[in-house]
C-alpha cells in the first residue's frame, strides 16, 4: 500500500521535473512542476473526436492501456514492505501485465488505418520485444543472487551478506533507466518533442486519441515513470526502515527525472537503425549482472 | 462404470456404422453423421478417462492372432490427458467443419471420403494413445498419419495441395522409419514389441541414442526444427477445421510420444534434458521470427505452432533436468507446464485456426495484406481471433500464461541449484522465453491489424459477412475452456499432479508443487482483478463522455487529405524492421527488374518478395536435390512398361527361391 501511494505522489511530479529540467538547460524559465497533472485534468474534461475508419478496439485500448499500468503498480514493492499483489513470480506477472497494455496499445494505433500509426505501432512493438531480455535476465540474476522469486523478497534480501551487490545495483540502475526511456519513448530512442510524425515512435500512435482517452494514455505514461524510478529505489533501499527510505524514495526519483531530463537536453536521438544495437546492448549489461551474481555466489571457481 | 472391451466394441461399432451410412446419407446430413459418430467416441473414451486421470488406471488385451500376440491396451493418465484434448479438438473440428465445407456440398464423392476419413482420424490418434504395443501403436500411428494427408489434400485440384501433401506424406515416413527402427532395436535386444519392454531396454542398454532415436521420431511430428518443413505447408493446405485439429493435436501426438518414451527412460536425464532445452529454444524463436514475417495468415499460425512446440519442448526439457538433479519442484513444474501448455496450445490454435477459416472461406484469400477493416463486417469473428492471439500471446488474463508462469517459475526454480553450466542455459532460455513472448506479440498484432483493422485494402468480389452460428459455436465452446483454465487453473493442476505423479520415477513428494498451485491460483484471482478495473476504469470512462461533444471525423493524415486505403502500413512493413535485423535467418528473396539507365519511359512492371524458411532452403532443398540427382541414374527402372514390371517380380521371385533353397536365409 505504501509502495502504491509514493508512486501515485511521484508520478504526479515526475514528468513535470523533467521538463523542467530540460527548460533549464535550454535556458528558460519553463512550466510549473505541477504542468504536466493540469494538462491530463484539462484533457479530462474535453470532448473527443474519433476516427471513422476505428472500431471499439479504438475505444477500449486507453482504458485497458492505463489499467495495465495500473496493475503493474500495484506489483511494485517498496523495500520490505510488499505492494498490494506479492507472489512468487510476480516480475513475469508485472512484465506480462505491461505486454497486455502494449498490445492494445499497438492494435488502437493499427485500427485508424493511418500508416503514421501504423509504423509508430511497429516500432513499438520491435522495441519494446528487444527490451524484454535485458529485463528478465536482469531479474533472472537478480533472484539467483537472492535465492527468492518475489519483487519484494529479491529488494528486501539483496544487499544482506555482502556489499559488491551495490555494483550490481548501480548497472541494474541503469539497465532499468534505459528500460523506462524505451517503455515510455523517451530520448536517446525516441523523441517525444520532434516535429515530424515519420521519426516518432509512441507519440505518432496516440495521433487520433483525444479528450479522455489522451488524458489516460498520458497519465498511463506518467505512472509508468514512477513505477520504473520505484524500482530503480528498491535496488538500494533493502531493509533499511521507512523513516529513512521515504525522503530517499523521493531524491532518488528526483534524481532519476533530473538524469532523464539531462540525457534529453544534451543528447540526439539515435538513427532509426541503430535504436536496435543499442537495445540489445541492454542485455549484454543484464548478462554483466548475471556474471556477478555467479562471483559472488562463487559458482566460478 | 462401462467396462474397456464394451466401449471399444461399442466405439467401432458405431464408427463403422457411420461409415457405412456415410455413403447413403443425404448431402445435408453427412457432416451430421460424422459429428455425431465423433461425439459418441469423444463421449465413450472420455467416460474411461476421466477416472484414469484419477488413478484408476483401465487396462485391455486384445488378442490379435498369431502374428501379433496380445496387446495390451491401457489408459493411464498420461493418455487420458491426450485422449481428453483430442476428444474436445475433434469435436469442435467436426461442428466447425460442417459449416465450413457448405460451400463444398455439389462435390459429393469428396465430402464422403473426408468425413469417413475424419472420423478414422479421431479414431486412430485415440488409439496411438492407448495402445501399449509397438508395432501395434506404428499402424494406428501411420492410420493416423494417411487419414491427416488424406484429409489435407481436400482440393485437389490445386496442385500446391498436392504437393504440401506429398511433402508431410514423405516427412511423416521418415518419421515412422526412425520409430519403427526404435522398436525393432528394442524387440531384438528383448525379444518383445511390448511397451513394458523398453524399461527391460533402458536398463540394461545406454538410454541415449535409443531415446534420441524416438525423439527424431517423433519430433516429425511434433516439428520441432529442423524437423518441421512440413506444417508451414501442410497447415494452410488444409481445410481449416483440418488444420486446426492438426495443429491442435496431432502434433501433440509427437509430443504425447516423447512423455511415453521418458517414462521409461532410467539414466542420463541431465544430457537429454539439456539437449531437449536447447533444441527447443531455438524452435520456438525460429518459429515465432518466422510467424512475425509471413503474410499468409495460416502459414503464420502454422509457424506459430512451431513456437508453441519449442514452449513446451522446454518445459518438457526443464522436467528431465528436474529428474537428473533430484529436483521434484522442477520436475512437476517442468512436465506440469508442459503438458498444461499442450492444452492450452491445443485450444487457442484449433480456435485461431477457426477464425482464420472464417476469414478466409469469406474473403477466399489467406494473404492478410489484401485484406483489412474485416472488424466492420465479421465482429464475432473479430473478437474470436482477438482473444486467441492475447491467450496466445501467453498474456495475462487467458490461458496462456498461466502455462507460460510455471515453466517460467520452473526456470527460476531451476536455477537455485544447479551447476553453472546448466544456469548459463537456463537464464539463456529464461530469456529467450522472453523473446518469444515479446514477438508473439509483434506477430499478432500484425496479423490482427492488417486483417481486422483499418480499412479494407482491396475490393473482395464477394462482400464479406459475418459466418454462421454453426462456425462460431464450436469458438465459443473453446472460449469458455480457455476462460476455465484461466480463472480455474487448480482444476487442471490438479489431473496434471495425478498425472506426474503416476508416472514418477523417483516418488516425489509433490507438495512443492501444491505450493505453485495456490500461487497460479492467486494469480487467475488477480487476472480477474484486473478484469474488474478494466471495467471500473471503463465505467468512469463512459460516465465522463456521456456529457461531452463527440464528434467522428476522417483519421488525422498529418494534414494530407488524399489518403487511399492501399496507403494504410501493411503487414510486411510492420515486420520489416524486424526482418531486417535479422536478415541472416530470414531469407527475404525479391524479384524485380530494375530500372536501366538508358530507360527513359520505364513500363510498368513487377516486384515481388517472399520469405523463405532458413532451414528447407540451405538443408531440405540441397539435401533433395542431391537425392534427386543421385536417384536420376536409376530411372531406366520405372519405365512404365508392365512388361519389365513382370520381369522384375519374375526374377525377384526366382532369387528368393535360389536363396532360400540354398539355405542363405
Amino acid at each position: 500500500m505504501l509502495s502504491f501511494i509514493l508512486i501515485l505522489i511521484a508520478a504526479a511530479f515526475f514528468t513535470g521535473i523533467i521538463i523542467r529540467t530540460k527548460s533549464i538547460f535550454s535556458g528558460r524559465k519553463g512550466p510549473g512542476i505541477l504542468q504536466p497533472v493540469k494538462d491530463v485534468i484539462r484533457l479530462f474534461r474535453k470532448g473527443a473526436v474519433y476516427s471513422q475508419t476505428t472500431s471499439f478496439v479504438f475505444q477500449i485500448a486507453p482504458s485497458i492501456y492505463f489499467a495495465s499500468v495500473f496493475m503493474a503498480m500495484l506489483v511494485v514493492p517498496f523495500g520490505q514492505y510488499k505492494g498490494l499483489i506479492s507472489f512468487n513470480g510476480d516480475f513475469i506477472f508485472f512484465a506480462y501485465i505491461l505486454a497486455l497494455g502494449k498490445f492494445f496499445s499497438i492494435i488502437s494505433a493499427m485500427d485508424t488505418g493511418s500508416s503514421f500509426e501504423g509504423m509508430g505501432a511497429s516500432r513499438e512493438a520491435l522495441y519494446s520485444m528487444l527490451a524484454e531480455p535485458a529485463f528478465f535476465i536482469l531479474m533472472g540474476s537478480l533472484a539467483l543472487l537472492t535465492g527468492h522469486l518475489s519483487f519484494q523478497e529479491i529488494f528486501a534480501t539483496l544487499h544482506i551478506g555482502s556489499y559488491i551487490t551495490y555494483a550490481l545495483a548501480i548497472l541494474a540502475t541503469f539497465v532499468i533507466l534505459m528500460i523506462a526511456m524505451i517503455e515510455n519513448s523517451r530520448m536517446p530512442i525516441d523523441d517525444p518533442k520532434t516535429h515530424l510524425e515519420l521519426t516518432m515512435i509512441h507519440e505518432v500512435m496516440i495521433l487520433d486519441n483525444s479528450g479522455f482517452d489522451l488524458g489516460l494514455i498520458l497519465t498511463a505514461g506518467y505512472l509508468k515513470f514512477a513505477v520504473y524510478g520505484a524500482l530503480i529505489v528498491n535496488l538500494f533501499v533493502g531493509v533499511i526502515p521507512y523513516e529513512y527510505t521515504i525522503p530517499m524514495f523521493f531524491i532518488i526519483q528526483f534524481l532519476v527525472a533530473v538524469a532523464i531530463g539531462t540525457i534529453e537536453s544534451f543528447m540526439a536521438r539515435f538513427r532509426m537503425g541503430h535504436n536496435a544495437q543499442f537495445i540489445f546492448a541492454l542485455t549484454s549489461v543484464s548478462l554483466l549482472i548475471f556474471f556477478g551474481a555467479l562471483l559472488i555466489l562463487g559458482k566460478f571457481i | 462404470m462401462i467396462g474397456f472391451d464394451l466401449t471399444i466394441n461399442l466405439s467401432l461399432g458405431i464408427t463403422l456404422f457411420a461409415i457405412i451410412a456415410m455413403f447413403f446419407a443425404p448431402l445435408k446430413l453427412k457432416s451430421n453423421l460424422a459429428a455425431f459418430s465423433i461425439q459418441i467416441n469423444a463421449a465413450l473414451y472420455s467416460w474411461l478417462c476421466f477416472p484414469a486421470l484419477y488413478g484408476n488406471v483401465v487396462e485391455y488385451s486384445l488378442n490379435a492372432g498369431n502374428f501379433m500376440g496380445n496387446i495390451p491396451l491401457r489408459i493411464d493418465a498420461l493418455s487420458a490427458w491426450f485422449i481428453i484434448i483430442i476428444s474436445f479438438t475433434t469435436l469442435t473440428g467436426v461442428i466447425y467443419g460442417g459449416g465450413y465445407l457448405k460451400a463444398y456440398q455439389s462435390t459429393k464423392p469428396e465430402l464422403n471420403l473426408h468425413w469417413i476419413l475424419f472420423i478414422l482420424f479421431q479414431l486412430s490418434m485415440i488409439w496411438v494413445c492407448m495402445l501399449q504395443h509397438g508395432l501395434a501403436f506404428l499402424i494406428a500411428w501411420e492410420i493416423m498419419s494417411l487419414s491427416s494427408m488424406m484429409l489435407v489434400i481436400f482440393e485437389h485440384n490445386n496442385s500446391k495441395t498436392i504437393k504440401a501433401g506429398i511433402n508431410y506424406m514423405v516427412q511423416m515416413h521418415i518419421g515412422v522409419v526412425l520409430l519403427t527402427v526404435g522398436f525393432i532395436w528394442v524387440y531384438f535386444q528383448t525379444g518383445s514389441f511390448d511397451f513394458n519392454a523398453l524399461h527391460t531396454f533402458f536398463n540394461g542398454n545406454s538410454n541415449i541414442w535409443l531415446f534420441l532415436i524416438f525423439f527424431l521420431g517423433f519430433g516429425f511430428k511434433a516439428g520441432f526444427i529442423p524437423l518441421h518443413t512440413w506444417l508451414p505447408h501442410a497447415h494452410p493446405a488444409a481445410p481449416s477445421h483440418v488444420s486446426g485439429v492438426m495443429s491442435g493435436v496431432i502434433v501433440k501426438l509427437g509430443i504425447y510420444g516423447i512423455f511415453r518414451i521418458i517414462t521409461f527412460l532410467k539414466t542420463d536425464f541431465l544430457l537429454l534434458g539439456e539437449i531437449i532445452v536447447s533444441v527447443s529454444v531455438i524452435t520456438g524463436l525460429y518459429g515465432i521470427l518466422n510467424a512475425a514475417v509471413h503474410r499468409d495468415f495460416k502459414r503464420m499460425l502454422a509457424y506459430c505452432t512451431i513456437e508453441n512446440i519449442g514452449i513446451i519442448g522446454i518445459g518438457i526439457g526443464i522436467g528431465m533436468m528436474g529428474l537428473g538433479n533430484n529436483n521434484p519442484m522442477l520436475y512437476y513444474l517442468g512436465f506440469g507446464g508442459a503438458l498444461l501448455h499442450v492444452l492450452n496450445h491445443s485450444l487457442f490454435k484449433s480456435l485461431l485456426f477457426y477464425s482464420a477459416g472464417s476469414v478466409y472461406q469469406q474473403t477466399h484469400t489467406r494473404n492478410m495484406e489484401r485484406l483489412g477493416g474485416l472488424i466492420k463486417t465479421m465482429p464475432k469473428t473479430a473478437i474470436i481471433f482477438l482473444i486467441g492471439a492475447i491467450a496466445i500471446g501467453g498474456i495475462p488474463p487467458f490461458n496462456g500464461f498461466v502455462s507460460e508462469f510455471i515453466i517460467y517459475s520452473g526456470l527460476l526454480e531451476g536455477m537455485k541449484s544447479c551447476s553453472l553450466n546448466q544456469l548459463s542455459l537456463l537464464i539463456l532460455t529464461f530469456a529467450g522465453l522472453s523473446v518469444i513472448g515479446g514477438i508473439s506479440i509483434l506477430a499478432f498484432t500484425k496479423a490482427f491489424g492488417t486483417i481486422f483493422l483499418g480499412t479494407e485494402r482491396e475490393k473482395l468480389v464477394h462482400k464479406p459477412v459475418e459466418v454462421s452460428l454453426r462456425m462460431l459455436f464450436p469458438q465459443y465452446l473453446i472460449i469458455a475452456v480457455m476462460l476455465t483454465v484461466s480463472f480455474f487453473p487448480q482444476i487442471y493442476l490438479k489431473a496434471i499432479s495425478n498425472i506426474l505423479v503416476y508416472n514418477d520415477i523417483h516418488n516425489f513428494q509433490h507438495y512443492g508443487f501444491n505450493h505453485s498451485v495456490s500461487i497460479i491460483s492467486n494469480i487467475s484471482i488477480y487476472s480477474f482483478a484486473f478484469i474488474i478495473i478494466i471495467a471500473i476504469i471503463w465505467g468512469i470512462r463512459l460516465w465522463v463522455t456521456k456529457r461531452k461533444t463527440l464528434k467522428y471525423d476522417a483519421t488525422w493524415g498529418c494534414g494530407y487529405v488524399g489518403v487511399i486505403p492501399k496507403a494504410q502500413y501493411s503487414g510486411k512493413s510492420f515486420s520489416k524492421p524486424l526482418s531486417k535485423i535479422l536478415s541472416f535467418i530470414i531469407i527475404e528473396k525479391k524479384k524485380y527488374n530494375e530500372i536501366k539507365s538508358g530507360e527513359i519511359f520505364p513500363n510498368e512492371r513487377k516486384y515481388a518478395s517472399n520469405y523463405h524458411d532458413f532451414f528447407e532452403f540451405f538443408f531440405i532443398k540441397t539435401l533433395s536435390k542431391r537425392l534427386i540427382y543421385s536417384t536420376n541414374y536409376f530411372k531406366f527402372i520405372q519405365n512404365g512398361r508392365i512388361q519389365s514390371y513382370v520381369i522384375y517380380g519374375v526374377v525377384f521371385v526366382v532369387i528368393i527361391f535360389i536363396i532360400t533353397a540354398l539355405k542363405i536365409i
